[in-house]
């Protein structure tokens, strides 16, 4: 796990919530391949604290070539409150609406290919943020609720949502690779956290680790 | 008691469905504008009463929704509607379905096992109706009626990615009136207003729906014809030409005859951009003009 | 000798996480005595086994230097009768076949509750029981 701030996690937090984000991510996998029927690989995830004010940058280094990725962003609610992302290269789109159709897409008389395209994006997003999601609160005995997920270029994404985090604080990046099996496909999985939900992180990591048996 | 009231008082369709598909609870603004009784569906599978919701995109949601306790919407801008509702104030326009966002989420018992799922449905009808007349009045020219250059632009570039994606050919007819100035120094400006007017619904009554026609310039229309190879387009073109060649304006009393100059180009892959295809089609347009107007021509 | 009934005495967990080893003992029944080995990693869950040759041994999948899949099939050279139980947080079916086919016992789904792990021991014991040649 990478330590910009090291003091914010005790080791044993770390480990527990290391081996938390194994299970969640591992299970949300399995899982994946039962719902959409597709077997994607989330890779295990690594951990980032990060300063808000540094955020722009560092998600500018982690998403190369801005310009050309599409993004997925999701905000979520309750103890664990933030936003996820969904970031895809712009030519998976394509790759995206073969994935979900039954059978070629058609143009149909009331949708064009850039809504299929859309439509089928935002259902992807919505299904992996919310899996990770899921499974996180699962597992630490919460809950969260959803926005409707949506579109936003690679350029744009430091003015999408950076504005709901407080530049005095610091964020927790949890960053996965997923993986479409029989696919050359692959993207990120970004989920953000904002302080009060370390917060409260901290809390549940020990009372999961106490109360198991 | 309370909640029992709400859910039947609230302004918002709410369904709720088992595991299987079977209707649990229907609520009643379900009822008034599903035109169809709590008694009749409770019990029953949704997909009896609408067959059209069983898609594997509609499965798949149900299923993430079961597993991960997350929710699932079905945006109005995307699927327009889940449920076939008759619209009932669409203001004025003719839009026949209720326009529904829609949303989908988990309902869980004292053990936090998600046992059932709600769908809650919200009639956007008449905010779908202002947006529609919102972006009407943002990328159509007020006077013709046709697109604005500006929306035909980010067409252009939309058309041009997919052409990119799909492999789908994509062709442009950019059309001018010939010696228009003249028409308006002869006839006056309102005049030459009424012969644009009718030129531009001369042109639409004769492309697809699909096909998008925009007033580029003060006397000039340009015309995007998506999936549509180099033979279609020229054919369409030539049929614009000599329509209006044949065709006799009457303003004011007055008959009037014009004809039109067009360049044609098609997407071939040397064309690395949407601006490339427009310089190509202006290109043809002005070869039209030099070689003696009223004449469609394409470079190869 | 058929009948007689094995008790587990000897656990070897093999696994990257501290976390993961501590919630695995966490769940183990309470009221019996079992002597528990660690190891961090697939070669060290190998080299363990070796030398403490355990009744039953958990098995992570991913961990650094031998994965779970390489340490199983390492195993079960050394002990073709060795009871090998994979936990692991992604159940996919296609690990569920590989595992089998390498000479797995089962595969159990992390996190581990108690009384699924009552379950898979006293399977184990039974496996165990019907060895020929029962120490």
């Amino acid at each position: 796990m990478s330590s910009e701030t090291n003091d914010i996690f005790s080791d044993e937090e770390k480990d527990i919530l290391q081996e938390i984000m194994n299970i969640a991510f591992g299970s949300a996998t399995a899982d994946l391949a039962e719902v959409i029927d597709i077997f994607v690989e989330l890779s295990v995830p690594q951990i980032h604290l990060i300063p808000v004010g540094e955020l722009p940058d560092f998600l500018k280094n982690t998403i190369h070539a801005y310009d050309e990725t599409v993004i997925v962003d999701q905000k979520f609610w309750g103890d664990f409150s933030g936003s996820g992302l969904l970031v895809l290269p712009s030519r998976a789109t394509k790759e995206m609406l073969m994935l979900l159709a039954d059978k070629e897409p058609e143009v149909s008389f009331t949708k064009t290919m850039a809504t299929l395209e859309k439509e089928s994006l935002v259902e992807i997003g919505n299904i992996l943020i919310g899996a990770c999601v899921g499974k996180l609160s699962e597992l630490l005995k919460t809950f969260a609720t959803y926005s409707p997920p949506r579109i936003i270029n690679g350029s744009n994404v430091q003015n999408a949502f950076i504005k709901s985090f407080d530049p005095s604080q610091t964020a927790i990046v949890l960053k996965t690779i997923f993986k479409f099996e029989h696919k050359d496909l692959s993207g990120l999985l970004l989920l953000l956290a904002n302080q009060e939900s370390i917060g409260w992180l901290r809390k549940a990591l020990h009372e999961f680790l106490e109360s198991y048996e | 008691m309370i909640f029992s009231q709400i859910f039947e008082m609230v302004n918002v369709g709410i369904v709720i469905l088992d595991k299987e598909f079977k209707v649990y609870k229907w609520n009643r603004w379900m009822e008034t504008y599903g035109k169809i009784p709590a008694e009749k569906i409770v019990g029953a599978s949704l997909f009896t009463f609408f067959p059209d919701l069983n898609t594997p995109s509609f499965r798949r949601n149900f299923k993430a929704v079961t597993t991960f306790g997350n929710f699932a919407f079905f945006s109005q801008n995307l699927h327009g509607h889940l449920f076939p509702f008759k619209a009932t104030n669409t203001l004025g326009t003719d839009i026949k379905y209720m326009q529904q966002n829609c949303t989908m989420g988990p309902i869980r018992d004292e053990n936090n096992i998600i046992n059932y799922v709600y769908i809650m449905v919200h009639d956007v009808t008449e905010i779908a109706v202002y947006e529609q007349k919102l972006l009407e009045m943002n990328i159509k020219d007020p006077m013709t009626g046709v697109y604005n250059r500006r929306y035909l632009e980010s067409c252009l570039e939309r058309e041009f990615e997919i052409h990119k994606r799909y492999k789908k050919p994509l062709s442009l007819i950019m059309l001018d009136i010939d010696f228009f100035k003249r028409v308006n120094d002869t006839c006056g400006h309102q005049c030459g207003d009424s012969i644009l007017i009718e030129c531009a619904s001369f042109i639409d009554s004769n492309i697809r729906t699909v096909d998008i026609l925009a007033r580029y310039g003060g006397e000039e229309f340009c015309c995007l014809l998506p999936e549509t190879r180099i033979e279609s387009a020229l054919s369409t073109a030539e049929r614009i030409r000599k329509k209006i060649e044949d065709h006799t304006f009457h303003v004011n009393k007055t008959k009037i005859k014009i004809t039109v100059s067009q360049g044609v180009a098609v997407l071939s892959p040397e064309i690395t951009s949407p601006e490339t295809l427009l310089k190509i089609a202006d290109s043809a347009l002005y070869k039209a003009k030099e070689d003696g107007r009223n004449r469609t021509v394409t470079i190869s | 000798m058929q009948g007689a009934q094995i008790m587990i005495k000897k656990i070897l967990i093999v696994d990257d996480s501290k976390v993961a080893r501590i919630m695995l003992k966490k769940c183990l029944p309470k009221d019996k005595a079992y002597e528990i080995i660690e190891a961090v990693d697939g070669q060290d869950g190998v080299n363990k086994y070796r030398e403490f040759t355990p009744d039953v041994t958990f098995m992570d999948l991913t961990m650094p230097v031998l994965d779970g899949f390489k340490a199983t099939a390492e195993i079960m050279k050394l002990d073709k009768n060795a009871v090998v139980i994979i936990a692991t947080a992604d159940i996919q079916r296609k690990s569920a076949e590989h595992v089998t086919a390498l000479g797995a016992f089962t595969l159990i789904k992390k996190p581990v509750k108690s009384e699924l792990m009552q379950e898979v021991l006293a399977a184990a014991e039974l496996k165990l029981s019907k060895l020929p040649g029962v120490k």
